[in-house]
């Protein structure tokens, strides 16, 4: 018997420099809005959207971590259960382009190996600032095998589309993966990256 | 999850359907028609809801539920699917104070049932808290998180094998960070936060079943959060007195991270360290130090003592890891260890005492490499940061007081041993390049000497001991004193503070701390006891190097007041401590051998000098006189010291060991009643049945035993004791022969000697390796290895020898090892390596 009101349940984690835009984008679309004068986050903060994808209810749990150095170890630790992680550069910013590398490494020490990770370049309303080119960027997500997707949480521009094309995928995955495991005793807990029911707490 | 799949949907598409028909009525009031098909303990739930939210649960009904509930508790499950299917329901709608209603029926039906077995019924019950959780409503998440520690102090008696805290934990610890613009709340579902995580400690700790709560998974997120709290408290004491009756977001902290490392099994220690070394990294909070302190403060006391040394070792190891990290850090980290230490006690060194010694050993070599480098890596020029001689220097003074803390948890043969493996790292100068500082060259050498034996002091101080002899063997006690022989003015001092702490057994040091003369010596209260058998052995062996360390000390020109005053204090111990009637002799042949020394007009001795080494034999033949109660010696002594008092007082320590001291232009008028007569001396202690003959007999300092070519101890005894060193110490042989004219005979007899010499020497071979073929291989496996490091401080006391000139009448000293080849006797040079082979 169960009373959930979703069909799936996804952990996704916004990573990335300091400063990139991570909370704005959470906000705009979590709550549609651009918040005037965004603190800098402390340690995570967490949001809850359910969004209908043909039909199915996915519940998408949002957990954005602060960029800052000095919250990496708590940061980290929330990499471990992510689904997906959107890792965030600001593509006005030379440097947080320039950090990616490292923090592909993060990801590679503390994610899940089957997580989803997809780079987004932020804050395109900028274009007369735009300091890193965009078929730079592209190259770049295309060698580290990751879909890039420019945005604006400014101006709401490929917000809704980054997170659905996130849910999408994450659901094509998770039926996969279903399928794979068809035969396997179903596991419990941290063990399946993506499940149905079996995602965070009690079932 | 072990329900099986594919019915799950059916049955919830059968709940929605349920729902949808139900929806209509609910809120309205249940109609009669319908009230009557609907299941009792669905009806008993809706009539505990009033019309109006406000009015609050119905408590009349509530009862009759709870009272259904118990008797019925095959319902139970029941009861809470659907009442947390409505509160899912209340959520989405915003009605918000039926929400409230309905965790207040779920938390006393909880109360009142969880004798029972109530595990699907926690299903819904924490499905509703996280339904709560994860709304971004305040009162919602503190509203929740107040259910669920109830819920965690409720003990189940079948614990749930699919119930995973990953969420709660996930979520507990974003809300410590709640960064909420309104800071009561804020502060509100930071506490909740901190209430949660304990929540959750307590429910998973003890359950085998449970995911392991400290799994790093889990402890990278509950550790950081509490720290988080528990430092971001810091300097906001202004409240008001009503608040402070409540307990405050730090207290609450301090007392959950208490409880939380309370419960850490052996296991576990790591798990739970770990995360606050690196968040006292990554917030640098290690250059602030208070705060690193008292997160460790805090771990120390609350951890099980007998898991202390681990934090220990960890905190070593995350020392080591920072080798190259800005002194500042590595200092904090020091300290903490310091502080660690001194709260652990006995058990904080663990089994591997010698590894938490080692380590410290080599940070403070590192740390003297940096200073004189310059750099924290020798090989690149690029990127290397600007090392701060302050820092390095703060950091070493912590090291040095780190190694004194564990060394004052150690029992008495621990501490022998450590002083034994320090002894081992000192470095010679030029003797054994590759083993001294790697890139810093002399000056390192130097710098690290004074360092270890700084340590020394600090492992030394409150050492005692019964036994003397086996805490102090010559292997520890030979190098020390070998450096006693430099010109180095600071290693000759810290030299002496060892060995003060180590004769001191009746802390009878602080009443000799300066130097005068006492005319009644009882006022000092002196602990004495009588010597044992050991301590008479220890003189016997050792003796004669310490007197010989006392005189060259005194014959240092560079020696000032400090060295005087405590050379003082060593002779004052002696007496106290370890003279017998032998002893006694010998240390009164001493005070005049010193006096005659402060007389000779061969040395080019300043007056200060000569003054003060007259005040100290002064000084030294009073106590010693009261000691021995002999009235006539007593007598004379209290002659001369008057005699003094009147017509020179710079011979006296009142006079001469304060700040500016009035020095005579020269000494020549030193003569008659001012001195101290040896023959009246010998005289009325021969009253008193002393040795004679032996009083009679002028000291001269012996470098070794007098009976070094028989009993041999050890090898390291063997390979020190170069018979030249003879000649050295009785210059008056060389000055009989200088005009003698070089004949045949004198050739003759030269060849004669070397031939005599090489017999010797050969002899005294063939009893090393006898020695060595009839010891059990064990105890030369024991003593080869216990000296090992030694060897190299024989070397530097061959070089002592060898390479310092007799003191010449010019007294022009020629300092530096360049004279070493030159003057290094190549024979044993060479046969040193022959015997380390064995
Ligand atoms: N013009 C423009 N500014 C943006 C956009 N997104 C974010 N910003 C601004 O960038 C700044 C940082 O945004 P945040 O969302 O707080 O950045 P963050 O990545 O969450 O930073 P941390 O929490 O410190 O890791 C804020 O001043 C935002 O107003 C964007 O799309 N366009
Ligand atoms: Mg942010």
């Amino acid at each position: 018997m169960s009373m959930e009101d979703y069909d799936y349940l996804f952990k996704i984690v916004l990573i990335g420099n300091a400063g990139v835009g991570k909370t704005c984008l959470v906000r705009r679309f979590t709550q549609g809005l651009f918040p005037p004068g965004q603190g800098a986050t402390i340690g995570v903060d967490f949001m809850i959207k359910t969004v209908e994808i043909k039909g199915q209810k996915v519940k998408l749990q949002i957990w954005d971590t602060a960029g800052q150095e000095r919250f990496r170890s708590i940061t980290q630790s929330y990499y471990r259960s992510a689904n997906a992680l959107i890792l965030t550069y600001d593509i006005t910013c030379e440097d947080s382009f320039r950090c990616l590398p490292e923090w592909l490494k993060e990801i590679e020490q503390y994610a899940n190996s089957q997580v989803v990770t997809i780079l987004v370049g932020n804050k395109i309303d900028l274009a007369e600032k735009r300091a890193v080119h965009r078929h730079r960027a592209q190259d770049f997500a295309e060698s580290q095998s990751m879909v890039y997707l420019e945005t604006s949480a400014k101006e709401s521009d490929n917000v809704e589309k980054l997170f659905l094309d996130l849910a999408c995928e994450l659901i094509r995955e998770a039926k996969q993966n279903k399928l794979d495991n068809s035969d396997a005793a179903p596991m419990l807990g941290e063990g399946k990256s993506i499940s149905y029911l079996s995602c965070c707490s009690i079932n | 999850m072990p329900l099986p799949v594919p019915e799950v949907p059916a049955s919830r598409r059968l709940a929605l359907d349920c729902r949808t028909i139900l929806d209509h009525r609910v809120g309205k009031g249940v109609c009669g028609c319908c009230g009557a098909l609907r299941p009792r303990y669905k009806r008993l739930v809706d009539n505990i809801f009033p019309e109006d939210p406000e009015d609050g649960l119905v408590k009349a009904n509530m009862e009759k539920l709870t009272f259904y509930a118990l008797s019925a508790p095959e319902k139970l499950d029941r009861i809470g699917a659907y009442l947390s299917e409505r509160l899912s329901r209340d959520v989405a709608r915003h009605r918000y104070g039926y929400v409230c209603i309905a965790m207040e029926a779920l938390d006393q039906l909880l109360m009142a049932c969880h004798c029972q077995s109530i595990n699907l019924f926690v299903e819904s019950f924490l499905k509703m808290v996280r339904k709560l959780l994860e709304s971004d409503k305040p009162n919602l998440q503190i509203l929740g998180t107040n259910s669920f520690v109830k819920f965690a102090n409720i003990e189940e008696d079948t614990p749930s094998y699919h119930r995973s805290y990953d969420f709660f934990v996930s979520r507990f610890s974003e809300m410590c960070h709640s960064s909420y613009e309104d800071p009561d709340i804020r502060t509100k579902i930071r506490m909740a936060g901190i209430k949660g995580l304990q929540g959750v400690v307590r429910k998973t700790v003890n359950d085998e079943l449970q995911a392991n709560i400290w799994d790093p998974q889990h402890m990278d997120k509950i550790v950081p959060s509490l720290l988080f709290n528990l430092q971001s408290g810091e300097g906001v004491e202004s409240r008001s007195p009503s608040e402070k009756e409540k307990e405050s977001p730090v207290e609450l902290t301090e007392r959950c991270f208490r409880e939380l490392l309370g419960r850490a099994a052996y296991g576990n220690i790591k798990n739970a360290v770990s995360p606050v070394l690196m968040h006292l990294d990554n917030h640098s909070l290690w250059e602030g130090k208070t705060f690193a302190v008292r997160c460790f403060k805090i771990i120390m006391y609350s951890i099980q003592s007998q898991h202390s040394h681990l934090v220990i070792q960890q905190l070593l190891g995350h020392l080591d890891a920072n080798s190259k990290s800005s002194a500042t850090v590595r200092a904090g980290i020091v300290e903490v260890l310091l502080e660690a230490a001194a709260i652990a006690a006995s058990g904080s060194v663990g089994p591997t005492v010698l590894e938490v010694f080692n380590t410290l050993l080599r940070q403070l070599r590192l740390s003297v490499d940096f200073e004189l480098t310059g750099s924290y890596d020798p090989g690149s020029s690029i990127g290397t940061k600007i090392i701060k001689t302050h820092g390095e220097r703060q950091l070493q003074e912590a090291v040095i007081r780190t190694i004194g803390s564990f060394a004052n948890t150690l029992p008495t043969y621990q501490r022998s041993e450590v002083m034994l493996f320090i002894m081992g790292k000192i470095p010679v100068p030029g003797v054994h390049p590759a083993l001294s500082s790697s890139c810093s060259g002399p000056e390192g050498t130097r710098m690290i000497q004074i360092m270890l034996l700084k340590s020394l002091v600090q492992v030394t101080a409150g050492f005692q001991t019964t036994n003397m002899l086996t805490a102090l063997p010559s292997s520890f006690l030979e190098p020390l004193l070998s450096f006693s022989l430099t010109e180095d003015p600071e290693v000759r001092l810290l030299v002496i503070h060892i060995l003060l702490s180590l004769i001191d057994r009746h802390d009878n040091r602080p009443k000799f701390s300066t130097i005068s003369i006492i005319s009644d010596i009882s006022v000092l209260k002196l602990k004495v006891d009588k010597c044992s058998r050991q301590d008479n052995l220890f003189m016997k062996k050792h003796g004669q190097q310490l007197y010989r360390h006392i005189y060259l000390g005194c014959k240092e020109q560079s020696s000032g007041r400090q060295h005087y005053e405590n050379l003082y204090n060593l002779l004052a111990l002696l007496s106290m401590e370890l003279a017998n009637e032998e002893v006694v002799v010998d240390l009164i042949r001493l005070a005049l051998a010193l006096q005659d020394l402060a007389l000779s007009t061969e040395e080019s001795m300043p007056v200060f000098n000569r003054c003060a080494i007259h005040a100290l034999a002064g000084a030294y033949l009073n106590l010693i006189c009261q000691l021995t109660t002999v009235p006539a010696f007593c007598q004379h002594i209290q002659e001369v010291i008057e005699v003094r008092q009147k017509e020179a007082p710079f011979l006296l320590p009142e006079d001469i060991f304060i700040e500016g001291p009035k020095l005579p232009p020269s000494l020549d008028k030193v003569e008659g009643e001012m001195l101290f007569l040896q023959s009246k001396i010998t005289e009325v202690l021969g009253g008193s049945g002393y040795n004679i003959d032996r009083l009679a007999t002028p000291y001269v300092p012996q470098y070794t035993d007098e009976d070094r070519l028989s009993k041999r101890k050890s090898i390291g005894d063997n390979i020190s004791l170069p018979p030249e060193d003879e000649s050295r110490n009785s210059p008056e042989k060389e000055e009989r022969t200088p005009a003698e004219e070089i004949t045949f005979e004198t050739l003759k007899n030269a060849i004669v000697d070397s031939v005599g010499m090489e017999e010797q020497e050969r002899e005294r071979r063939r009893q090393v390796v006898e020695k060595f073929q009839k010891a059990p291989f064990e105890e030369i496996a024991a003593h080869c290895g216990a000296r090992a490091t030694l060897l190299q401080s024989k070397l530097n006391q061959i070089f002592e020898i060898t390479i310092r000139p007799p003191p010449s009448p010019s007294g022009t000293i020629s300092s530096g090892y360049g004279q070493t080849q030159s003057r290094s006797v190549p024979v044993y040079e060479m046969k040193f390596p022959d015997l380390c082979v064995y």
